[in-house]
């Protein structure tokens, strides 16, 4: 039985992917992920979860965002007067990136 | 752990559901998220609206993604509100529909016409996205990772609402004039945005003590005037003369408390207040009128992947 792992680096940070284990149980699994996956990078935490109960959805399936022109939900389609507030610049900054990654500009 | 374990390891994004933690937390916290959760709920239903009412294309479409987002917002909230173990999501919405459930003050007040817009959506959107930042340090995990996404989406909406404010701004005289006299209208609701001072607040302390709270009140309020105030300015509006608000010697602003409505402030926080009774019906009727589509989706399930007509066809 295989076993997607999560490894949260530090407390109030997010479990993300890291990768699977082979076990019979979920005890099992929990110790060979501990030494697997939490030996040597920083971990505060791990999650085991059993392979077949994870539903995944892929670009295969679907266009995720859509296919038509939404940059009117873009911080950064917007021009604004003076200085903006610096959690405004930061979700703009942040919203930029995630541009970037989508590969839309 | 009891409360004084929680006060001593008390940090950002310090508990999480797998801690054991005391009833005085997990009470504090769901009230606080319930609010945050409800608010958002309701400030989508003041808008939506105006979905129909934009007065162009691309008006409709950014405001339409924007309550999108709200609605969203609050999804995520009653998430982590739950994750307390106090009250569930549907325990929550209950409370909302019935009259329970408490929310901003801004969202008990009507929005009559468009000039209004941009009162909520840039200068209360402003003042929620700092304090939304400052929770991004909250001590519940659940609650900062929320923030996370929200501030991530929030910067459109307050850009976009600013947007508004500046084609308004810079429109015909008359449009000049009815935004000033909105902003006149909402501007010291929009100031109570940040509720009672620091000496009169009911769960600030506590709040602050175990890390669920960033910023006291007043910390929150003077950061926003100091932000807003010129940019306000900036866009050709005129500070109205009440509530006075000095200008300190390191060009940082303060409000005079006392030229506020607190009564009604109270009234509107115990859910009394004749329009915001308005709204929360508005809900109501709006969640009645949409049964079906609920109904459609939780019974339907099967004959929608089936090839017989349905009323719709």
């Amino acid at each position: 039985m295989i076993w997607e792992v999560f490894r949260q680096e530090k407390t109030g940070g997010y479990h993300a992917h890291c990768g699977n284990v082979h076990a019979p149980d979920r005890e099992m699994a929990k110790q060979f992920a501990a030494i697997q996956h939490g030996r040597r990078k920083p971990t505060n935490s791990l999650w085991v979860v059993p392979r077949e109960e994870i539903g995944e959805i892929d670009s295969e399936d679907v266009a995720f965002g859509g296919a038509t022109d939404r940059s009117y939900r873009w911080a950064t389609a917007y021009n604004t007067t003076g200085e903006d507030a610096r959690e405004v610049v930061e979700s703009e900054d942040e919203q930029a990136t995630a541009e970037r990654q989508r590969g839309d500009d | 752990m009891n409360v004084d374990a929680v006060t001593k390891r008390a940090g950002p994004r310090e508990f999480s559901p797998a801690d054991d933690l005391p009833r005085e937390y997990r009470e504090a916290a769901t009230r606080m998220i319930e609010f945050h959760a409800n608010s958002e709920i309701m400030g989508a239903y003041l808008e939506r609206p105006f979905i129909r009412q934009a007065p162009s294309i691309d008006r409709k479409l950014a405001f339409s993604a924007k309550v999108q987002d709200e609605i969203g917002h609050g999804q995520l909230l009653y998430r982590a509100a739950e994750s307390l173990g106090v009250k569930t999501r549907e325990e929550m919405l209950d409370d909302l529909a019935n009259g329970d459930g408490k929310f901003l003050n801004c969202f008990h007040y009507p929005l009559k016409s468009w000039v209004d817009v941009p009162m909520i959506s840039f200068f209360v959107d402003g003042a929620a996205m700092r304090r939304q930042a400052t929770l991004r340090r909250t001590s519940w995990e659940p609650y900062a990772h929320a923030m996370d996404k929200v501030c991530f989406e929030e910067g459109f909406h307050v850009k976009h609402g600013e947007d508004i404010l500046k084609e308004l701004m810079t429109g015909s005289r008359k449009e000049r004039q009815m935004t000033q006299e909105a902003f006149e209208e909402w501007w010291p609701r929009i100031i109570q945005f940040f509720g009672p001072t620091d000496d009169k607040s009911t769960h600030h302390d506590f709040a602050a003590s175990v890390g669920l709270k960033q910023q006291s009140n007043d910390q929150l309020r003077d950061a926003f005037l100091d932000q807003y105030i010129p940019k306000a300015r900036k866009h050709g509006l005129e500070i109205p003369d009440e509530p006075r608000i000095r200008e300190r010697d390191d060009g940082t602003y303060a409000v005079e408390e006392g030229d506020l409505d607190w009564d009604e402030f109270f009234t509107i926080a115990k859910n009394d207040y004749e329009p915001g009774l308005g709204q929360i019906n508005g809900r109501k009727h709006a969640q009645d009128a949409v049964q079906w589509v609920r109904d459609t989706i939780e019974n339907d399930a099967t004959t929608a992947g089936g090839h017989a007509p349905q009323a719709a066809d």
